[in-house]
């Protein structure tokens, strides 16, 4: 408990900084990632021992430990990154970024009781406020965080003050459940409450976009697996909705991600997807209590925190977002690259890789249903699965392809730069944890004593023999040449007769994908400019989610234009509503 | 063992195919061993990077060739590695070794590789669930989760396992890049899927991509082979089996269109389901 002591201490000081000195950001890897180090520190061995004393056991140790790794990559990378602030902008935000990681790691330790909801609240708020600070392009995108966090409140509220009130009664469990899957289902971006998720994290600055994605959304999954201590086990319908609508979820989201133009946009679609992969794990436990589920649960949780706090991170070098407007920047950005193709081969769940364990456990949990009844059904998760793997790699080979590799498609795309030295050492410190996290996994899991797949072999005998490869390769004679355009480059011309325009743009690779599932419509417009120039064709993603929204807000607004017929100014409606008001009242105390 | 007898016989299997092929066309064609000295040659040479290409363009042939090498390793037709759940790392290494493919056909900046890209991921997402899900079904069906433990084909287990062929044959012709989804000679750039992917690929790359086509779909051949009651015997006669039936389709057969591929992959997708239900609800013949 020391090491957390000086760790909210760090975090403290870190803020109290901010008030008096202007360039208190420049301590940032001290206050931030030194309390996170502190943090994992004090967590791993709660975790490790399976420490069953509160408030800090294994549970809490797990996610301490977590956040703490996040936030030692986010503290140094944050120096470099909030050095191109504007000065009074970078000391608010050296301000609340402490707050806000405290309250989490508050979040965590807390007991049930008002001071959980009260950080948790507070949580919710200073994610606002930082999101907030980027400005009028981060309105809808704050709106929509804020929007979302009332609603995990009413949820908890509900929830909490029941359980508070002496404990879940008989016949009030079901409505404790619903109010902790609203509450934490909202945060935890369960399909269909996700909507805030991709409106709100690419918004964000991009060290902030990582401790959401990769920290604050877990806390969601954190208070749905800590409400059995609190609530008791779960009913049978919380399992099968966690599951079907995880598993729906996940599709959805990927579906969605394909057709996003923005980088961090597709990132935070796969934030979704993972997010509800291991809600349908926790679903899993809690319908069958198989231990496959609970190791996919802690396992993804673990490694998808490092891989998307690292693509996020990755993604702060970019100034252009819009994929259909990058590409080419591996050159330009080689480390970035480099460590954004290890993040995205762990998303992507390739083994030897971290990603891949988890998807692992969870189809061995699909494949351990037992036979016969209702809950058999549950083996039909491998083919979402099946089908999730795949779209998770098409989506990220799009979102590398189309960014780092082929021609430039814009000339804004190449204006990009590394950032500076402590960003690399952020880069590489979660770069490096999730590097130890796919070769030892057995390190992080021990103490739920899990089976294994030859995970170190696999990874040597691809480095060693591919490595060998390639050096064989490198030592053949090769030169560098023009892609083949068929031919068209005529002899005396330089170049090629490739257009950088000719390459895939961003809907463009992922039409075809898309017309496959019957809730995004593709709308192709070709339209002429001049006789002269070749037709242009326009994509449009649409989805049913954003008509059923638009319907959802016309009645919203009918039911309020009728209701505005009580505030008509007549005075007698006014005394009638009155006096039937005090009827009602009157009505109910006397009974 | 199973990983280093099937890079021996890939280019046997890939060079008499080309040779059934002619054969049935009425042509000569190449000698069957004709690939061996194919890939001899094109190892032999020099190779030619595209100029805006990243690493990513070398590594790539690499780790295809590797991902279906170490997926092979995990087929117990030979002795060799076996685990529960060990059918998973099989898919998601060959799944591997095409997440680098595809993206290195992103790489080279042409038209073409951008094509073939987004065309494999979509073969991809159609045959993938059809195979995991045949997969999943047999092992249900034989009340553990390894390959080498995977009971053969019987009375017991007749539909379950007739099911889940037809996903893995769907499968087969789908990753192996074969006739009613890929032409493999076609000289089109329009329509290919496979080949647009490797168009800037030479010498030396091009052959570890070839070797590693032949490898994938020797895989599948070997998966089909476990699901046979036949013994030690299983394998060589899918193996003719397989052969035969490709050198058939692909003289009498004709190319679906791109845009048909999800009708005929969703009956993979089917057998797969059906497979699964089969097994948990106990159907039977």
């Amino acid at each position: 408990m020391t090491l957390i002591y000086i760790a909210f201490g760090l975090l403290g000081g870190q803020s109290l900084l901010a008030l008096l000195a202007p360039a208190a950001y420049r301590y940032l890897p001290l206050g931030l990632g030194g309390s996170g180090l502190l943090l994992a520190l004090a967590g791993l061995p709660a975790w490790l021992g399976q420490s069953s004393a509160l408030p800090l056991d294994a549970t809490a140790g797990f996610y301490l430990a977590l956040l703490g790794a996040l936030y030692l990559g986010v503290g140094f990378y944050l120096r470099d990154y909030l050095a191109h602030h504007p000065g009074p902008r970078a000391r608010l935000e050296t301000l609340l970024l402490p707050l806000f990681a405290g309250s989490m790691a508050g979040v965590v330790l807390a007991p049930l009781g008002y001071s959980f909801l009260f950080l948790w609240e507070g949580m919710a708020l200073l994610g606002y406020l930082l999101i907030a600070l980027e400005g009028p392009a981060a309105l809808a995108g704050s709106r929509a965080f804020f929007l979302a966090s009332r609603v995990s409140g009413a949820g908890l509220f509900l929830a909490l003050l029941l359980l508070i009130q002496g404990g879940p009664r008989e016949g009030l469990v079901h409505l404790v459940w619903a109010g902790l899957v609203l509450g934490f289902g909202t945060k935890a971006a369960l399909f269909p409450l996700h909507a805030w998720l991709p409106k709100a994290h690419p918004v964000a600055m991009s060290p902030l976009s990582a401790l959401l994605s990769g920290g604050m959304v877990k806390l969601g999954l954190y208070g749905l697996y800590r409400a059995l201590d609190w609530a008791g086990p779960a009913p049978a319908w919380v399992g099968w909705l966690l599951l079907g609508l995880g598993l729906a979820g996940a599709v959805y989201a990927l579906v969605l991600g394909l057709a996003e133009n923005d980088y961090k946009g597709v990132l935070a679609y796969s934030s979704v997807e993972n997010l509800n992969l291991l809600l349908a794990a926790l679903g899993g436990y809690f319908l069958l209590q198989h231990p496959f589920f609970l190791l996919a649960f802690f396992f993804h949780q673990a490694a998808h925190a490092l891989f998307k706090g690292l693509l996020f991170l990755g993604s702060g070098a970019l100034k252009e977002r819009g994929l259909s407007a990058l590409g080419g920047l591996f050159p330009k950005l080689p480390q970035t690259a480099a460590y954004s193709l290890l993040a995205a081969a762990v998303g992507a769940g390739l083994p030897p890789l971290a990603g891949f364990l988890g998807e692992w456990y969870l189809y061995q949990g699909f494949l351990s249903v037992p036979k016969g009844g209702v809950v058999s059904l549950l083996a039909l998760g491998v083919g979402v699965l099946a089908l999730v793997g795949a779209l998770a790699a098409a989506l990220y080979v799009r979102l590398l392809g189309l960014a780092f590799l082929g021609l430039p498609r814009s000339s804004q795309a190449l204006e990009v730069h590394e950032v500076g030295l402590y960003g690399q050492v952020g880069l590489g410190l979660l770069a490096l944890g999730l590097v130890g996290l796919s070769l030892f996994p057995g390190a992080l899991l021990a103490p739920l004593n899990p089976p294994l797949y030859p995970v170190a072999l696999l990874a040597l005998g691809l480095l060693g023999l591919g490595g060998g490869l390639v050096y064989l390769l490198q030592r053949k004679p090769w030169r560098s040449y023009t892609p083949w355009d068929c031919g068209y480059n005529q002899p005396g011309q330089p170049g090629s007769a490739l257009s950088p325009r000719m390459q895939p743009n961003a809907l463009g690779y992922s039409e075809q994908l898309l017309r496959l599932f019957p809730f995004v419509e593709v709308k192709i417009e070709a339209s002429r400019e001049g006789l002269l120039h070749p037709p242009t064709l326009r994509w449009q993603g649409g989805d049913w989610w954003g008509t059923l929204e638009a319907l959802f807000a016309r009645g919203y607004l009918f039911l309020a234009r009728q209701a505005q017929r009580l505030q008509s100014g007549s005075l007698h409606l006014y005394l009638l509503l009155q006096f039937l008001a005090l009827l009602f009242v009157l009505g109910v105390s006397w009974q | 063992m199973t990983a280093l007898l099937f890079l021996l016989i890939a280019p046997l299997f890939t060079g008499s195919l080309k040779w059934l092929k002619a054969r049935l066309q009425n042509r000569l064609g190449p000698d069957p061993l004709y690939d061996y000295r194919n890939l001899y040659k094109l190892w032999h040479k020099a190779w030619i990077r595209p100029s805006p290409s990243s690493p990513i363009f070398v590594w790539a042939p690499v780790m295809a060739l590797l991902g279906a090498f170490l997926a092979a390793l995990f087929l117990p037709l030979l002795p060799g590695f076996s685990f529960a759940g060990d059918f998973l790392v099989l898919a998601y290494l060959l799944n591997l070794g095409r997440f680098f493919q595809v993206l290195a056909a992103l790489d080279t900046g042409s038209a073409f590789g951008g094509q073939g890209s987004y065309r494999e991921s979509l073969v991809a997402v159609l045959a993938e669930p059809g195979t995991l899900l045949a997969l999943g079904a047999a092992a249900l069906a034989s009340s553990q989760l390894s390959l080498a433990g995977l009971a053969p084909l019987s009375a017991e287990n007749l539909l379950v396992y007739t099911l889940a062929l037809v996903a893995l044959a769907l499968a087969l012709v789908a990753e192996g890049a074969r006739m009613p989804v890929d032409d493999p000679t076609t000289h089109l750039e329009l329509t290919m899927i496979h080949e647009a992917q490797l168009l800037d690929h030479s010498g030396p790359l091009l052959a570890l991509y070839e070797l590693a086509a032949g490898l994938k779909m020797l895989v599948y051949l070997g998966l089909i082979a476990l699901l046979m009651p036949l013994g030690a015997w299983s394998f060589p006669l899918v193996l003719l089996l397989g052969w035969l039936a490709l050198g058939y389709l692909e003289t009498y057969g004709v190319k679906l269109r791109y845009l048909r591929l999800p009708d005929l992959m969703s009956y993979s997708t089917l057998s797969g389901v059906l497979a699964v239900l089969g097994v948990v609800l106990r159907f039977r013949i």
